[in-house]
């Protein structure tokens, strides 16, 4: 039938959301500069555009306080040429992307405060989220979406509970969140997003060739990605943060009810509000006295 | 079922067989090197991609470390086709193959990449045009258009308005979709049928290769004409461009796209100028827009009563090749599936999947919410009928018998199932019916068992 044909490739047409980290406090500390991860992001986008003609790309900026879309490639007129150099979505992205941190900025000096701040990567992936579940509802035909996360910042540890919400709801519509950390440490919450919605973790050795590396790896469109070697997650960084001071922790307390997480003991569980039995630390190590005396 | 002959086939086979030197010539364009991406496979365009930056040649055996085991079948398409659009050089060094992107192609899209590209026209600015097309206006000039040529190309005495295609290069394009019988009114092909069941865009495709095909013999550049059209899709719709940028060939060219409702020619007070339409822009799609859907408007009821809302004789034309139109009315079109009016159908070599297709295809927006769109008891009912048509099957076949002991006839059908040519046996009488095609493996099975 003549309509077969055309199912066969439907399959590569993607639907990619870039949040990229704007983080000044990051990248004044880079060894990369800003305008140069630009320039690899800005071909890296062109490229999939040029993959094919209904791809669709979408970039959110993840500022320190706030952030917002710079560039939807469905809406901006990206075919029209501007003053004959340089591509309007160049143009237009870069000029949004100004405006963001400007005014990103300004949210600032309302409580300034001498430490660093991490990105605002839970608002980002939400608001990521939210684009995709309009794509998936506006008809029966949409590309399939994925996230790319472009992150340098440190975690914080207090977007804890939103970006596991995120990343569960991600998983839920089966949108894979592929994370390329740009740092210099490694982000637990990056790895456990693409672990656990079955997207990409990578950690650029060489950041000069980061656009070899975002073509390789980044590029490879869902459908290609079942007969393609990808890197696959060496060790994953599963440490959760409390819910009580946002620490990062390796051991806790979890409520058995909402399983909340908890770095002491408490007496009633903040989230769900159910009363923990008293001296449950108590009981538990005497029990484990009792067990281990008979085996010695 | 028939195979289907005339799948538009992918313009690009039509490029692949391009001389090398005038596809060299080609990818000095930009835009064609990226309409050339564009069509690739996945995995092809993932390989150009990932050589993008890459200046000495790559072996074939790393190229295959980066695809799990599985990935192989998919592998050698991507590079065929690669090596046949001459976007891969092969060069054999020391035993082992090797590929290199070729090098006008490799730089011409790094540029692309990069800074994107420049048309070689400008949309002429909004004083010069006064007042353009909207979309809906364009959309729907393009649409009657190439409704008009369709009806034309079937029917040559219905259509109100002739384009302005010369009979013989109108006689091309039906050459395969109709057949003549002395003086006989011309009847559709099989083929042709199924050509009209096609979506637009892949009716689209077939005429542009035939057109381009033709005009060959007539010593236009073949070349020029591919570069014409795979330039034109990168236009913006509904942007005027002045005729003024084209060579003599491409405005020759440029009139008898506009006759296909690719593009929309107007003219100002001194200059003229072409504005592309959406059927021109996803002419670099490469058979994939599902966007473009048309909206339909056939309603099927469980009576087998069928409903049109369509005023077009293209619309009417076509169902009247599967259903019988009892009355038209101006906005809708009335009529029955009825068993005479399928056997018609599948005596010209229509299939009943591709009734049932069209009719969910362009099922009525109201009817299209519901599942199924089409009533099962009519589809099955369709099916049923040409099943009713196909109760013998012919398969060639040769007979066996007359075999010397019980273990070398069982032998026999043993290795008849394995190569699943064994239609029939009777164990007692020790006889068999085996497909013809495994006939000479048979013998050489029964030889090795007799000696």
């Amino acid at each position: 039938m003549a309509s077969a044909p055309s199912k066969l490739y439907a399959d590569d047409v993607s639907l990619v959301v870039v949040l990229l980290d704007t983080n000044p406090f990051f990248w004044s500390s880079s060894s990369l500069s800003f305008s140069q991860f630009l320039s690899h992001v800005l071909a890296f986008l062109n490229a999939i555009l040029t993959l094919n003609q209904l791809n669709q790309v979408v970039v959110i900026a993840t500022g320190y306080n706030s952030c917002d879309y710079v560039f939807d490639s469905s809406s901006d007129l990206n075919r029209s040429f501007e003053n004959g150099r340089m591509p309007v979505m160049c143009s237009s992205l870069l000029q949004k992307l100004e405006e963001f941190l400007i005014t990103d900025e300004q949210l600032s000096k309302e409580e300034p405060e001498g430490k660093i701040k991490p990105s605002l990567f839970s608002g980002s992936l939400s608001m990521a989220l939210c684009y995709i579940q309009r794509v998936f509802r506006s008809g029966a035909l949409h590309p399939h979406p994925r996230i790319l996360c472009l992150q340098g910042s440190l975690d914080g540890p207090e977007q804890y509970v939103a970006i596991m919400n995120a990343i569960f709801s991600a998983q839920r519509s089966s949108v894979p969140i592929d994370s390329c950390y740009i740092g210099s440490q490694n982000s637990a919450f990056l790895q456990q997003a693409s672990y656990i919605t079955g997207g990409v973790h990578h950690k650029p050795q060489n950041l000069d060739g980061l656009f070899q590396y975002l073509m390789t790896i980044f590029a490879t469109d869902l459908h290609s990605r079942s007969f393609i070697h990808l890197p696959k997650p060496v060790g994953v960084d599963f440490r959760a943060s409390c819910f009580c001071h946002k620490n990062t922790i390796d051991m806790g307390y979890i409520c058995s009810v909402c399983l909340s997480i908890f770095c002491k003991h408490h007496k009633k569980c903040s989230t769900c509000g159910s009363v923990f039995g008293q001296a449950q630390s108590e009981a538990a190590s005497a029990s484990d006295k009792k067990r281990k005396t008979p085996e010695t | 079922m028939p195979q289907v002959k005339i799948i538009a086939k992918n313009f690009m086979d039509m490029v692949a067989s391009l001389p090398a030197i005038k596809l060299d010539l080609l990818y000095r364009n930009q835009f064609i090197c990226e309409a050339i991406l564009r069509s690739l496979p996945p995995l092809a365009k993932k390989y150009v991609l990932q050589m993008l930056y890459i200046d000495i040649p790559i072996t074939s055996k790393s190229l295959q470390e980066w695809l799990l085991a599985d990935g192989s079948s998919k592998h050698k398409v991507a590079i065929d086709r690669l090596i046949q659009l001459r976007v891969f050089e092969v060069i054999d060094r020391k035993k082992e193959t090797t590929y290199k992107l070729n090098s006008t192609f490799q730089t011409n899209l790094r540029k692309h990449m990069i800074s994107g590209g420049i048309l070689p026209r400008e949309p002429m600015p909004q004083s010069v045009t006064a007042r353009l097309p909207t979309s809906e206006e364009l959309d729907a000039y393009a649409h009657e258009q190439w409704e008009c040529f369709l009806l034309q190309l079937i029917s040559s005495g219905q259509a109100e308005k002739s384009t302005s295609f010369s009979s013989s290069m109108m006689r091309i394009f039906q050459r395969g979709l109709l057949r003549q019988r002395d003086k006989e009114a011309p009847r559709l092909t099989e083929s042709g049928f199924q050509f009209l069941l096609m979506d637009t865009n892949a009716q689209l495709w077939y005429i542009i290769r035939e057109y381009i095909s033709n005009s060959e013999e007539q010593g236009v550049d073949q070349a020029d004409l591919i570069a014409f059209l795979l330039e034109l899709s990168f236009h913006t719709p509904g942007e005027a461009y002045s005729l003024d940028t084209l060579t003599d060939d491409q405005t020759t060219m440029i009139k008898d796209l506009a006759d296909l409702g690719l593009v929309k020619l107007q003219k100002g007070r001194k200059e003229s100028w072409f504005i592309p339409t959406k059927l021109a822009t996803n002419l670099s799609v490469s058979l994939t827009d599902s966007s473009s859907r048309k909206q339909g408007f056939v309603v099927v009821e469980t009576n087998f009563r069928m409903y049109a809302y369509s005023s077009s004789k293209l619309h009417c034309e076509i169902l009247r090749l599967f259903a019988r139109v009892e009355y038209q009315l101006p906005n809708l079109i009335v009529g029955a599936i009825t068993k005479e009016s399928l056997y018609n159908a599948f005596e010209n070599g229509i299939t009943a999947g591709q009734i049932v297709t069209f009719l969910q295809q362009n099922a009525h927006p109201r009817v299209a919410e519901k599942l199924p769109s089409v009533p099962e008891n009519v589809t099955d009912q369709i099916r049923l009928w040409e099943t009713d048509l196909n109760r013998v099957e012919m398969t060639p076949a040769h007979f066996y018998d007359e075999f010397p002991s019980r273990d070398v006839f069982e032998a026999a059908s043993d290795f008849a199932r394995m190569h699943n040519g064994l239609l029939w046996e009777d164990a007692k009488k020790m006889r068999m019916v085996v497909k013809a095609e495994i006939h000479m493996l048979m013998r050489e099975h029964l030889r090795g068992q007799n000696k």
